[in-house]
């Protein structure tokens, strides 16, 4: 793996840690669940009404009880993914409510949708997860949603995923529909093997959905991912500096509440911030600075000794154009090489993340290809990969096409494209397809392709019976 | 004309909210009439702010601003302009009431269409986060609104804007509002379903569609 590059100095991080306690400490964060806010008055924090100012050692020690990594564990072992370190994760996209498809139409996202995303997810070998909310299913009812996401995810593939965090309950069932899965809550409790995405409502909020969530996942030892989305410019400052300090101080009291709860919950350290574009007060990602926040975010990570969140293919493009592809390169490329180890939203999105196209994933998935390559470097440990005696054996002004060490070692040692085209101008013009119809047509074929990996059927009936048992009471 | 007309006028370009309370303050304190202070002061400096913001030269913060600058200083002429002092008579485009629905509590996206509104010459009565149904009619008969605007985020809040329009049917109310909806999730789709008069993706598109309900 390449050695993590940093965009900030020591001196940097220090003035805008420094920041954020302050802002913790005199202005307070607003917590507006009850039972968080007791656990903040047991712990001995000032407490305003919701609001909750925090002393900066307690902040200090109590992240400081949060593991700097942790294993995630996937019904197939080999799918077990060691989040924190040098390693990335990469998933699909997660939360938007639409598709757009390749011919530029948009429609709600539907269950259909969710399940072939988690497939693509299944099938691609960048994706290291199915990831969670892939798209919105808007045709399935709000009470029972989280029950059938899940569903899709342990059907569909044997990779991790992320279970919900829309309140306690919610939450709760999520956790224990993967303890069925994985043979009881103590079992997972003990292998950790569901994580959520938890945000703040910025500037310097967290609501009662969310800290339900977090609350579930805490109590029962599940990873969580803390995150924070500032827009620089609208949700809090329009300075860099100061919207990195805003994001660190809510990041930080989320983290404090997770250990309060329960010292040692993993927990990963998640930044969403960008900036407003000021024309029209959208959230605008694929920039410069989104790869900004991630990196530094990344950098603040390392600094408190947890894993970290962030970037993506990240785009503000409508469709499959240059727009999204360099955009999303950048992002992605800034999250991978910095840092980061959790790479929500790596495949799928559209349109700072409102929509998922199919064909923007097959494109990610692409770009996650060329960047994971990117990050194994040069390999020097042998004779072999040095390769003087090839060199030596071909001599001058010889080829090395024919030779047995080509053919060895150039398929380890290259990339190989599934979606760009390499051909000669004549190869390529015989159907003259641009990269957003070849990728309509891989997805197309990989889907068909596609066969979810077995589970054990008397797995699947217990599963479906938890189902079938809290759809009814929460319908009723 | 009475030099302090100019200066309210640059008091909302600049968005100085405080000097467009002085300035309003000295006008009811020293008995300028209030039509013409509305009428070639802050109505003059809105409507450059707007002309601007649609040529691409003001941004957001500009907008947002002014519309409050406006808004500090309207209400300090609000006593003086109910009781008809002044020549003529000020009135706005149409009184709209602003919202994010129950159980959402993002407010950007709202105030922006605000400002904007604002901005158009429409008279804005924003009632904030998190409001029921009941809250938003209840403000709409006080003031005499003739649009509602009901705001979303979330998926999972979406369905109080539905709420919303159920509300007024339950109330035989429907006929007497319009009501629009907007935010990140929705669509002209979700609109149509749940019976709303109008959808806007974006808040400029927003002040269009208020002007074509109630034009």
């Amino acid at each position: 793996m390449l050695p993590k590059f940093d965009v900030l100095t020591d001196e940097q991080i220090n003035k805008i840690h420094k920041n954020s306690l302050k802002i913790l400490q005199e202005i307070g964060v607003e917590f507006s669940y009850d039972p968080a806010i007791e656990v903040f008055k047991k712990h001995g924090q000032r407490v305003e009404g919701h609001r909750v100012f925090l002393d900066p050692d307690f902040v200090e020690n109590m992240v400081e009880k949060a593991p700097a990594q942790f294993t995630l564990h996937a019904r197939n072992p080999e799918h077990n993914l060691v989040c924190g370190g040098e390693n990335v994760i990469y998933m699909p996209g997660y939360g938007a409510p639409f598709v757009y498809d390749a011919d530029g139409g948009k429609r709600d996202a539907t269950m259909a949708d969710y399940d072939n995303f988690v497939k693509l997810a299944g099938a691609s070998k960048n994706m290291h997860m199915t990831g969670g909310t892939v798209v919105e299913p808007t045709d399935v009812e709000d009470e029972i949603r989280h029950l059938k996401m899940a569903y899709s995810h342990i059907i569909n593939s044997d990779k991790c995923f992320m279970g919900s965090s829309s309140g306690y309950e919610h939450a709760m069932d999520s956790i224990k529909l993967t303890a069925v899965l994985h043979g009881g809550m103590d079992v997972i409790k003990e292998k950790p093997a569901l994580i959520c995405l938890v945000n703040s409502v910025t500037p310097l909020k967290y609501d009662d959905r969310m800290l339900g969530g977090l609350m579930a996942y805490a109590e029962t030892g599940q990873p969580m991912v803390i995150a924070s989305l500032v827009m620089a410019g609208s949700t809090g400052p329009a300075t860099m500096a100061g919207a990195l300090s805003l994001q660190n101080a809510e990041v930080l009291a989320g983290i404090t509440l997770t250990q309060c709860i329960n010292p040692g919950t993993p927990v990963v350290y998640g930044s969403t911030s960008a900036v407003t574009d000021m024309s029209t007060g959208s959230l605008s990602i694929g920039n410069p600075e989104n790869a900004l926040f991630t990196s530094a975010s990344a950098q603040f990570s390392r600094f408190y000794g947890v894993p970290c969140r962030g970037g993506g293919g990240l785009t503000d493009a409508k469709t499959v154009d240059a727009q999204a592809g360099y955009e999303s390169m950048m992002v992605l490329f800034a999250a991978s090489t910095t840092g980061v180890n959790f790479v929500l939203h790596t495949a799928g999105i559209l349109q700072y993340y409102m929509a998922m196209s199919y064909e923007k994933f097959m494109v990610d998935d692409e770009i996650a290809g060329m960047v994971l390559r990117y990050l194994k470097g040069f390999d020097t440990d042998s004779d072999e990969k040095m390769a003087y005696d090839v060199i030596e054996a071909v001599g001058p002004g010889g080829h090395f096409l024919t030779q047995k060490h080509t053919r060895k070692n150039f398929k380890t040692e290259f990339f190989r494209p599934a979606l760009s085209d390499r051909q000669s101008f004549d190869g390529w013009s015989k159907d003259s397809l641009d990269t957003n119809q070849r990728a309509k047509l891989k997805w197309q074929e990989v889907l068909a392709n596609y066969t979810p990996p077995e589970l054990d059927p008397a797995i699947k009936e217990k599963v479906e019976a938890f189902i079938e048992k809290r759809s009814k009471e929460l319908l009723k | 004309m009475n030099p302090i007309f100019e200066e309210i006028k640059d008091a909302i370009v600049e968005g100085d909210e405080d000097l467009a309370i002085e300035l309003a303050e000295k006008v009811v304190a020293e008995g300028i009439d209030p039509v013409q202070a509305v009428q070639l002061g802050f109505i003059k400096g809105i409507e450059e702010v707007g002309a601007a913001w649609t040529s691409g030269e003001a941004f957001l913060p500009d907008v947002m601003m002014a519309a409050d600058a406006m808004k500090a200083g309207m209400d300090v002429l609000e006593e003086v302009l109910a009781a008809g002092e002044g020549d003529g008579a000020y009135e706005d485009k149409g009184k709209i009431v602003l919202g994010t629905v129950e159980g959402d509590i993002h407010d950007i996206g709202k105030n922006i269409v605000g400002a904007l509104l604002t901005s158009a010459g429409f008279k804005v009565y924003d009632i904030g986060i998190d409001q029921k149904a009941e809250d938003f009619v209840a403000k709409a008969d006080e003031v005499g609104a003739r649009i509602i605007a009901a705001s979303s985020l979330l998926t999972t809040t979406m369905k109080s804007q539905k709420v919303l329009v159920e509300y007024l049917d339950a109330q035989k109310l429907r006929d007497k509002y319009k009501v629009i909806i907007g935010g990140g999730p929705t669509s002209a789709k979700w609109g149509e379903d749940i019976g709303a008069d109008g959808w806007a993706e974006t808040a400029d598109e927003a002040v269009e569609l208020c002007k074509k309900l109630l034009g």
